[in-house]
């Protein structure tokens, strides 16, 4: 546990060590301090006020060294909490965004989202709350414990004894939840990522509510999170049961030998000095037991924690996309696959095999090819957010894999077939391109991807907010601002995918023509299912079955007699949307 | 308040021996007090388990129902509740907050009841012993009050709430981190986390600083003077004075010594509670205001009306998003049974919100639309749904088997028609070649193409069967064969219902029914492929502009 922390805390981790040496410190404070409770007591029930003052001041000092050092601790702890707050947040969020794109996975997502913000908001509690008094409570009794030896020695043994014993019970008791543990924390970030789906799907989950069907998943959710949390609630309150009475237990067998021992003396006759002794012994066995209570009522909360550790633990653990050793620089803005093979998992066959093409700089090129055969994923190997299993991509005549990624990216800009916006503005948006573009060169970007229209009619103008996902934008509008935002980016390579399949006749005219401006200076990789974006490439590629079918211009593959003029009539043929007059 | 008995018991023990009075008397009551001590402990300790336990499971058992009661809340709020706050807040105010209400719960009460009581029953039992001890003793938890009574003021409203909001905008930021990680390898810095989460992170740990910073020194004093040593060191210093005055014998010091450091465990909890109380008050309030949440308007019992038949009319319909901007303005429109009408327009004319309206997401804001003469706000939401169903534009698909993904409208549907669904929105070959065929679960071990992804959604609607039907851009991924192909399977299905088409491929429409071309949220013109042609309006320039023209005319000539 404390070594998954300190991963966590990566180069913070010293700040954390400093603070577990001033909490033990504290816990051996604390037990000297009390130690100097048997000579005040003693001297005072052997009625020696002089001698017993003189030891209360020792006391009273210690008391005074200790609560400034508690403070000391106190801000210590706090110091650990923000740490893990922000720098271990920054360095989980890091690490994922370096993560291969195919990592997240419904599951993937729900543990993640789950460990950031529930999971990082219980670990850093732990050293404020928590830490302090456990590995005090930890120090403290074994102070203690030599006392009591010198005290009476039975005693002294006895809580010798029960220190290990009590440190085993502690540990099964753990083990016992956490089972019970990771099943409620896994049910809980499921039922979170459901609640996700609920808002985010509301419309689909609620127009096909019918039937119950809509928000059943999450009832589903709900219910199992209850479920796991009964179970939990069960074992939880049986290992608290168990330490306690365990710790309670010790409590009663060191007063048992106390009471024995008193018999003993009351019956061999009185004899002062002893008995006070095994009175403040007493008083001790109860100091000795008290922190050790703590512990065991923090059980709950270390075993919580540790589970959320290990949920991070196992995120960092996941390796990233390797980054080169030597990395080279792209020579132009070329785009080249070579003798490409390339499946999405291991026991699926290849989605693209002996893919070989190129594209020079400057040039279009339009990929065409039936729903799911692989236009996307080839623009998703250009862009490495896979790598290919055979063959290699190369970018500017350098593979993709020699390349550092901050490189790669810096080459494409790219409008991804499923748009995605986040919340904010319609100017922060686009701005997300290029941060440090100028009002001009925005102006630009709004002008050439037919934004303009949209920020003249809303009210907002370009400080319109468009809603998680740009939920509060109509769907073409939301289309235009993710070109504007990759052609703010202004790379030499320009990755399109569907870029005009929700616009409307005249804004596709509007792309068209950026896009045939954009001819001759950029490399343009055009995926369209509309045959005026397709038609404008200097070169059109028909993909099918995992493999480049045809090759050449719309004029030229209009003529054959392949897929591409199949494609052509079918389009044509097609009478659209119509009821059948009966059969 | 029984497990302080051992304290009690040790007290005698030790006035006893000390005392050694009686020696030969005192032996047995030495052990009856022990025993009694300890029988007292551990029914206590029994006790408040069984109470903890009670209390944790009714806790569950209500946060269970709360949560219950929110998705039945939130699924009968307009549309645009959703769409203007982040999937974040929702999550937040369904988990986390119904999750901080534990500490009210499933703690305050118990933990009131029983630090109370331990309190209430050391105090006493020290009044009885000596007065003035006693008092002496107690000497430092009021300081204690004073302090933490004084820290917790700094807890202002506002930095409360700041820190509640800091927790969304992480929680917002992460799923946007996530949903958009595309986006953010593309455009965002290499290596680094998306900007927003950043700065979420960077907000929230100021946030709590500024939450916790003016507490830290204030309860680190707190804490430190009710200290079980300080308690401690104070009583011995009192005894030692009053023992030197003659006031009280030595061992009458004993029992503040063991009773006094035990009240400092329970206060601190009642500090630490009080804290959480605070927390889940606040949280309270919000789960509250959430499910008072303005409802899409109920209709009155008795009032409810049922649609005869499957025409839909749109009366003067208008709309407003954020109630003052128009999108939509005076629409008249019917959609006669076995005719499709289609609907087309520049993006952002308002096509998608007409066919919103019409699901009922949300109200229209003037005016009334009826299906089957029966107004939409008076027709039961469930025949509602079932009588209208739709392919929206933004294709979205559930983390659930592909199965439950077509079947979600009609969970009751056979898995024949299941697969005939799929077989009409031409996916049924690829669902089969998927490695758990209809089993496999979308995100994980199915992860689709735009093309496909919009497939499903068209399977979805297709089972459904409903006589009114919305397609809204409902093929736009599609290539041109699966496109021909759907379109051929649903107007064989048609056949008798009631179709609306938003398309933006004018030669995907020619052949509908009626035309209806909408420009700023009006009705611009409507008639046929034909009558709009030649009357050379919008939609004849429309229709030029997207060079169909040409491409009809090739397909027709050679
Ligand atoms: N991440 C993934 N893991 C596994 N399989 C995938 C993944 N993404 C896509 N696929 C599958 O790979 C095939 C090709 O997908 P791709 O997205 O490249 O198709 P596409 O040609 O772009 O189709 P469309 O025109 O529908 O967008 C599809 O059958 C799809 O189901
Ligand atoms: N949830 C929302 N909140 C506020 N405004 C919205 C919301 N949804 C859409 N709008 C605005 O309403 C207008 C009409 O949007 P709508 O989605 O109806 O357009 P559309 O005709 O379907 O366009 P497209 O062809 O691009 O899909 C747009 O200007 C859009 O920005
Ligand atoms: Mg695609
Ligand atoms: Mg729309």
């Amino acid at each position: 546990m404390m070594r998954t922390f300190i991963q966590l805390l990566g180069e913070d981790a010293p700040i954390f060590r400093r603070y577990v040496w001033m909490a033990v410190l504290y816990g051996l404070l604390s037990g000297l301090t009390i130690a100097a409770l048997v000579p005040v007591l003693t001297r005072l029930l052997a009625g020696d006020a002089h001698g017993s003052a003189l030891w209360l001041c020792v006391l009273l000092v210690g008391v005074v060294a200790c609560w400034a050092w508690r403070r000391q601790v106190e801000k210590a702890g706090i110091g650990v909490g923000i740490v893990v707050l922000q720098g271990a947040r920054h360095r989980i969020g890091d690490h994922v965004a370096r993560l291969p794109i195919g990592w997240f996975t419904p599951e993937n997502t729900a543990r993640l989202n789950h460990a950031v913000s529930n999971g990082m908001m219980e670990i850093a509690q732990l050293p404020a709350h928590v830490f302090t008094p456990v590995f005090s409570g930890a120090v403290t009794p074994v102070v203690i414990v030599v006392v009591l030896f010198a005290l009476q020695w039975q005693m002294g043994l006895i809580a010798l004894l029960a220190l290990p014993v009590f440190s085993a019970v502690f540990v099964i008791a753990a083990r016992f939840g956490r089972r019970a543990d990771e099943t409620y924390h896994r049910n809980a970030a499921r039922t979170s990522q459901r609640m996700i789906e609920f808002a985010q799907a509301q419309s689909v989950l609620r127009a096909f509510n019918g039937e119950g069907g809509g928000t059943r998943f999450l009832e589903q959710a709900i219910d199992r999170q209850r479920r796991s949390g009964r179970e939990l609630i069960l074992l939880s309150t049986a290992s608290v049961v168990l330490n306690s009475w365990v710790v309670q237990a010790v409590l009663a067998a060191l007063l048992m030998v106390a009471v024995v021992d008193i018999q003993a003396r009351l019956g061999a006759g009185l004899e002062a000095g002893p008995v006070i002794g095994l009175v403040v012994a007493l008083l001790l066995s109860n100091r000795f037991v008290e922190p050790l209570l703590d512990v065991a009522g923090y059980g709950e909360a270390l075993r919580g924690a540790r589970n959320q550790l290990e949920a991070v633990r196992e995120i960092l653990a996941i390796s990233p996309l390797a980054e080169p050793e030597a990395p080279r620089e792209p020579k132009n803005a070329s785009v080249e696959l070579r003798n490409v093979t390339f499946r999405y998992a291991a026991d699926q066959p290849p989605l693209l095999q002996g893919i070989d093409l190129k594209v020079e700089p400057g040039s279009m090129v339009a990929l065409v090819g039936a729903s799911g055969s692989g236009k996307t994923t080839l623009m998703r190997l250009v862009a490495r957010f896979f790598d290919v299993e055979s063959g290699s991509v190369l970018v500017g005549g350098v593979d993709v894999r020699h390349m550092t990624g901050e490189r790669l990216a810096g080459q494409i800009s790219q409008i991804f077939q499923d748009t995605y916006l986040f919340q904010g503005t319609i100017a922060e948006n686009i701005r997300i391109g290029r941060p440090d573009a100028s009002d001009a060169e925005l102006a630009e970007a709004i002008r050439q991807a037919g934004v303009e229209r949209i920020v003249a009619r809303m009210p907002d103008g370009l400080e319109t907010v468009v809603g998680e996902g740009g939920a509060r934008l109509s769907g073409g509008e939301r289309q235009r601002i993710s070109i504007a935002r990759a052609l703010i980016k202004d790379a030499p390579i320009l990755l399109i995918d569907e870029a005009t399949a929700a616009l409307d006749a005249e804004n596709q005219a509007a792309i068209a023509e950026t896009l045939s401006r954009l001819r001759g200076k950029r490399t343009l990789i055009v995926i369209a299912h509309q045959l005026s974006t397709v038609a404008m490439a200097d070169r059109i590629v028909v993909l099918d079955a995992g493999q480049i079918r045809e090759e050449g211009s719309h004029d030229g593959l209009r003529a054959q007699d392949g897929l591409y003029a199949r494609f052509l009539k079918q389009r044509q043929a097609a009478k659209g949307w119509h009821i059948a007059a009966t059969p | 308040m029984l497990t302080l008995a051992p304290l009690a018991g040790m007290a005698q023990i030790a006035k006893i021996a000390i005392n050694g009075a009686g020696a030969e008397g005192a032996q047995g009551g030495i052990w009856l007090i022990a025993l009694a001590s300890f029988a007292c402990l551990f029914l206590g300790l029994a006790l408040i388990a069984a109470g903890e336990l009670a209390a944790h499971l009714a806790d569950n058992r209500l946060t269970h129902g709360l949560r219950r009661a929110l998705v039945e809340r939130l699924s009968r709020v307009p549309l645009g509740w959703f769409s203007s706050r982040a999937s974040g807040e929702v999550k937040q105010a369904m988990q986390d907050d119904i999750g901080t209400l534990h500490e009210l719960t499933a703690h305050y009460y118990t933990t009131l009841g029983r630090a109370g009581g331990a309190i209430l029953f050391s105090v006493v039992y020290m009044l009885v012993v000596d007065w003035r001890m006693a008092i002496a003793s107690l000497l430092p938890f009021p300081f204690y009050y004073l302090i933490f009574g004084a820290a917790k003021k700094a807890i202002s409203e506002e930095r409360m709430t700041q820190f509640v909001t800091g927790q969304a905008r992480i929680n917002n930021a992460v799923i946007e981190f996530v949903n958009g990680i595309p986006v953010v390898k593309a455009f965002g810095v290499s290596g680094k986390a998306h900007g927003a989460y950043r700065e979420a992170v960077d907000a929230f740990t100021k946030a709590f600083l500024s939450f916790t910073q003016p507490l830290v020194a204030p309860l680190a004093n707190a804490n430190a003077i009710i200290a079980p040593v300080t308690v401690l060191g104070v009583v011995l210093a009192f005894g030692t004075l009053f023992v030197s005055l003659g006031w009280i014998a030595p061992v009458d010091v004993l029992p503040f010594a063991l009773i006094a450091p035990g009240i400092s465990g329970p206060l601190m909890l009642l500090g630490f509670i009080s804290h959480g109380v605070a927390d889940g008050t606040a949280a309270a309030q919000r789960v509250q205001a959430l499910l008072e949440t303005e409802r899409l308007e109920q209709p009155a019992p008795g009032t409810l009306q049922v649609p005869a038949g499957t025409e839909v009319r749109f009366e003067n319909v208008g709309y407003a998003y954020d109630g003052q901007n128009a999108v939509l303005s005076s629409i008249d429109l019917t959609l006669a049974p076995g005719t499709v009408t289609a609907v087309v327009g520049a993006s952002g004319a308002g096509k998608s919100t007409l066919a919103r309206l019409l699901l009922r997401f949300f109200d229209p804001t003037e005016g009334r639309i009826l299906l089957g003469g029966a107004d939409l706000r008076l027709i039961e939401t469930s025949q509602l749904y079932r009588s209208i169903g739709f392919v929206l534009q933004d294709v979205r698909l559930v983390n659930a088997s592909v199965y439950d993904n077509i079947a979600l409208g009609r969970p009751s549907a056979s898995r024949q028609q299941v697969e005939a669904a799929a077989q009409a929105a031409s996916i049924h070959e690829r669902i089969l070649a998927l490695p758990r065929g209809y089993d496999s679960v979308i995100g994980e071990d199915a992860k689709l193409s735009g093309g496909e992804e919009q497939r499903i959604c068209i399977a979805r609607a297709v089972l459904l069967d409903p006589p009114v039907m919305v397609l809204d851009e409902a093929t736009s991924a599609a290539d041109a064969e699966n496109e021909a192909a759907i379109q051929k399977a649903l107007s064989r299905m048609a056949r008798g219902r009631t179709l609306l088409v938003v398309a933006h491929r004018l030669d995907t429409i020619r052949h509908a029914d009626r035309i209806v071309v909408m420009e700023d949220g009006a009705i611009r013109e409507q008639g046929t492929h034909a009558q709009l042609l030649s009357a050379g309006g919008a939609y004849a320039r429309l229709w030029q502009s997207g060079g169909y023209a040409d491409a009809v005319q090739e397909a027709v000539a050679p």
